[in-house]
C-alpha cells in the first residue's frame, strides 16, 4: 500500500518542475537532499543497528571530490559526482574496516572522532600536499550552473534509490542478515552471519549515495568549504530527521525531512529570530509523545481505523 | 571415523586456567554428554570450539581440519553450531525470521528454501503455532526450541547444546530429551552439556566429565557415575 502510494508521489514528482515556479522546486530539492542524507544513515542505523555520528566524512569527500574532476579535469558534472562517490567508497572501504568492528557506543564515538579528523585534515590538505584539493580554509569556487532542475532530479534520484534500497530490505537475503546484525550480533555470527563483511557493504553503499548527495549540493551552493562540508551540525540534523520520521522504516527519513524542512521554512519567515525554539520545541513534543516517529503516528493512526470499522 | 577432536585444548584467562589439557574425540552420530560442576570448564569448552574463544594452546580438529581461531560464523559454515546458555533471540524479528536467518547464512540457502526450511524446523521443535510471532513474546522453554529450531536450519551437522534443558520442569524435559533423540535419527551428531544427569543418563552414549578445567573421567554414562573421582567432584569427601 505504502509502496504504491510512494510509486504514484514519484511519478508526480517526476513532472513536478513543469507546473511550479522556482522557489517550489528548491524547497522540494531540499527536501529531496536532506531525505537522501537521513535515508542513508538511517540504513545503517535503522538497519543494521550502528549509529555512525561521521557520515559527514562522505558528504565532504563526495563535495570535494566532485570539485575537483569538474575543476582539474574539466569532466561534466554528472560524470564527477558519479567518480566522487566512488572515490567516497574506496575511502569508506578502508576507514570502514577497522571502525566496523567498534560495538555500540564505540562505533559512534569512533566515528563522531573520524569527522572531526577528517575536517582537520581537509583543512590542512593544501598546505602540505602538493595536489591542492581543499583550498583550505577559504573553500573552492565551482563553476556558476545554469538552472536548477538539474539538481532537483539529481536529488530526486539520490532519494529515490535510497528509499529503494530500504524497501529491498524489508525482504531479502542482505536485509534480514542486516537485521540480524542489527537485533543481536553475536546471535547473527553464531549463525553464519560475516557480520563485518555485511555491515561494510552496507557502509560502502550508504557513503555513496551520501557523497553524491554532497557533490550535488556542492555544485549547487557553487563555493564549499571544509568547515562546512564536514560539520557535525549536518550529521544532527540527519539524526534528527531520520529518528522523528522513524527509524528502521523506508519512508521515515521522508517524512522527517519534509516535516522538519517545511516546519523550519515556515516558521523561519514568521519569527526570524526565535524560530529555532519552535523547532527544538517540537522535537521534543514528537519524540516524548512519538517516539517511533511519524511513520509511527501514521501506523497507529491506521489501526485505530482498522480497529473502528470492526 | 572421528568427527571432531580435541587435541590438548588448554584456555586460560589471565591466571585462571579454565582449561587444562582437555582431549576427547567425537565420532559420527553419537551423543556425547558433557557433565561437570558449575565452573568446571563447560562453557569455554563449547566456546572455543564454536570459535567465540581461542585456545591458549592445543588444536580443535574438525573432519581432518583445524578450527581453533576461526570466526564463529566460518565455524558454523563449516558445520560447527551451538545454542546458547541463555537462549538467545533476534527479539523484533518473527520466531520464523529467527530460524530463516541460520538457514540463509548457515547454509547458504536461497529465500524460498530458506523459508520453506524455517517453517519445517519449527514445526520439528513444536512451535509451527508460534511461527509469526515477536520472538520476545516466548516463555523460556520456548525460547531453548526456537533456538534448537535455529541451530537446525543452519544445516550443521554437529550441534552443541550449552544446558538447554535448564529451567524446564520434569515433564519438558522428558519431551526435550525426545526431541534430540529425533535430532540424531536426523543423521546430527551432538554434544550436550547439562546439569540434570537423569537427562543425561537417558540420551548420552558416551560422557565426558570435567573438573576445574580438567577431564577427570570418560566412559559410558552408567559407569562414569560410578566412578570414585566423580562422586567426589560432584559431592565432595564426606558423603558417606
Amino acid at each position: 500500500m505504502a509502496e504504491w502510494l510512494a510509486l504514484a508521489a514519484f511519478a508526480v514528482l517526476l513532472v513536478l518542475p513543469l507546473g511550479i515556479g522556482p522557489y517550489p522546486v528548491r524547497l522540494a530539492t531540499v527536501i529531496f537532499m536532506w531525505a537522501a542524507l537521513a535515508g542513508a544513515w538511517n540504513l545503517l542505523a535503522g538497519y543494521a543497528g550502528s549509529v555512525d555520528l561521521g557520515p559527514v566524512v562522505h558528504y565532504g569527500v563526495g563535495a570535494f571530490a566532485t570539485a575537483a574532476f569538474m575543476l582539474k579535469a574539466q569532466l561534466p558534472f554528472l560524470v564527477s559526482v558519479v567518480l566522487g562517490g566512488a572515490v567516497a567508497m574506496v575511502i569508506a572501504y578502508a576507514l570502514g574496516t577497522p571502525t566496523l568492528r567498534l560495538r555500540g557506543a564505540y562505533f559512534a564515538i569512533g566515528t563522531l572522532a573520524l569527522a572531526e579528523s577528517a575536517k582537520e585534515v581537509a583543512l590542512a590538505w593544501d598546505r602540505f600536499v602538493p595536489f591542492p584539493l581543499t583550498g583550505g580554509s577559504a573553500g573552492v569556487s565551482l563553476p556558476l550552473a545554469t538552472g536548477y532542475v538539474l539538481f532537483y532530479y539529481v536529488m530526486l534520484a539520490v532519494m529515490a534509490g535510497v528509499t529503494g534500497a530500504a524497501l529491498s530490505l524489508q525482504r531479502s537475503k542482505f536485509g534480514y542478515g542486516l537485521r540480524a546484525v542489527g537485533e543481536n550480533d553475536r546471535l547473527a555470527e553464531a549463525s553464519g552471519v560475516n557480520i563485518h563483511r555485511l555491515r561494510r557493504r552496507l557502509y560502502v553503499g550508504s557513503a555513496f549515495a551520501i557523497a553524491v548527495t554532497g557533490g550535488t549540493a556542492g555544485y549547487w551552493l557553487s563555493y564549499i568549504n571544509a568547515a562546512e562540508m564536514f560539520s557535525t551540525a549536518m550529521t544532527f540534523q540527519m539524526v534528527v530527521m531520520a529518528l522523528l520520521g522513524g527509524l528502521g522504516t523506508p519512508f521515515g527519513p521522508v517524512l522527517g525531512a519534509m516535516f522538519l524542512t517545511l516546519a523550519s521554512e515556515y516558521l523561519g519567515t514568521r519569527f526570524v529570530y526565535y524560530y529555532l525554539i519552535f523547532i527544538g520545541a517540537i522535537i521534543v513534543a514528537l519524540s516524548l509523545f512519538a517516539p517511533a516517529g511519524l511513520s509511527g503516528l501514521v501506523q497507529l493512526a491506521r489501526r485505530r481505523r482498522i480497529e473502528g470499522a470492526t | 571415523m572421528s568427527v571432531l577432536e580435541v587435541r590438548g585444548v588448554t584456555k586460560r584467562f589471565g591466571s585462571l586456567v579454565a582449561l587444562n589439557d582437555v582431549n576427547f574425540t567425537l565420532t559420527e552420530n553419537e551423543i556425547l554428554g558433557i557433565i561437570g560442576p558449575n565452573g568446571a570448564g563447560k562453557s569455554t569448552l563449547f566456546n572455543v570450539i564454536a570459535g567465540l574463544d581461542t585456545p591458549s594452546t592445543g588444536d580443535v580438529v574438525y573432519r581432518g581440519r583445524s578450527i581453533a581461531g576461526l570466526r564463529p560464523d566460518a565455524v558454523c559454515r563449516l558445520g560447527i553450531a551451538k545454542t546458547f546458555q541463555i537462549p538467545q533471540l533476534f527479539p523484533r524479528l518473527s520466531v520464523a525470521e529467527n530460524v530463516l536467518v541460520a538457514a540463509l547464512y548457515g547454509h547458504g540457502a536461497s529465500l524460498p528454501d530458506a523459508e520453506r526450511q524455517a517453517h519445517e524446523w519449527l514445526a520439528f521443535v513444536g512451535l509451527d503455532g508460534k511461527a509469526g510471532l515477536a520472538a520476545e513474546t516466548l516463555s523460556v522453554a520456548e525460547r531453548r526450541r526456537a533456538d534448537l529450531a535455529r541451530v537446525l536450519a543452519t544445516g550443521a551437522p554437529l550441534i552443541l547444546l550449552d544446558e538447554n534443558m535448564a529451567g524446564l520442569n520434569q515433564t519438558e524435559v522428558e519431551a526435550a530429551v525426545a526431541l534430540l533423540r529425533k535430532v540424531r535419527e536426523r543423521g546430527r551428531t551432538l554434544v550436550v552439556t547439562e546439569h540434570i544427569m537423569l537427562a543425561i543418563l537417558g540420551l548420552a552414549d558416551r560422557v565426558v566429565v570435567l573438573n576445574y578445567g580438567e577431564k577427570i573421567a570418560e566412559g559410558r554414562p552408567a559407569d562414569v557415575m560410578r566412578d570414585a573421582t566423580v562422586v567426589k567432584a560432584y559431592l565432595g569427601d564426606a558423603h558417606g
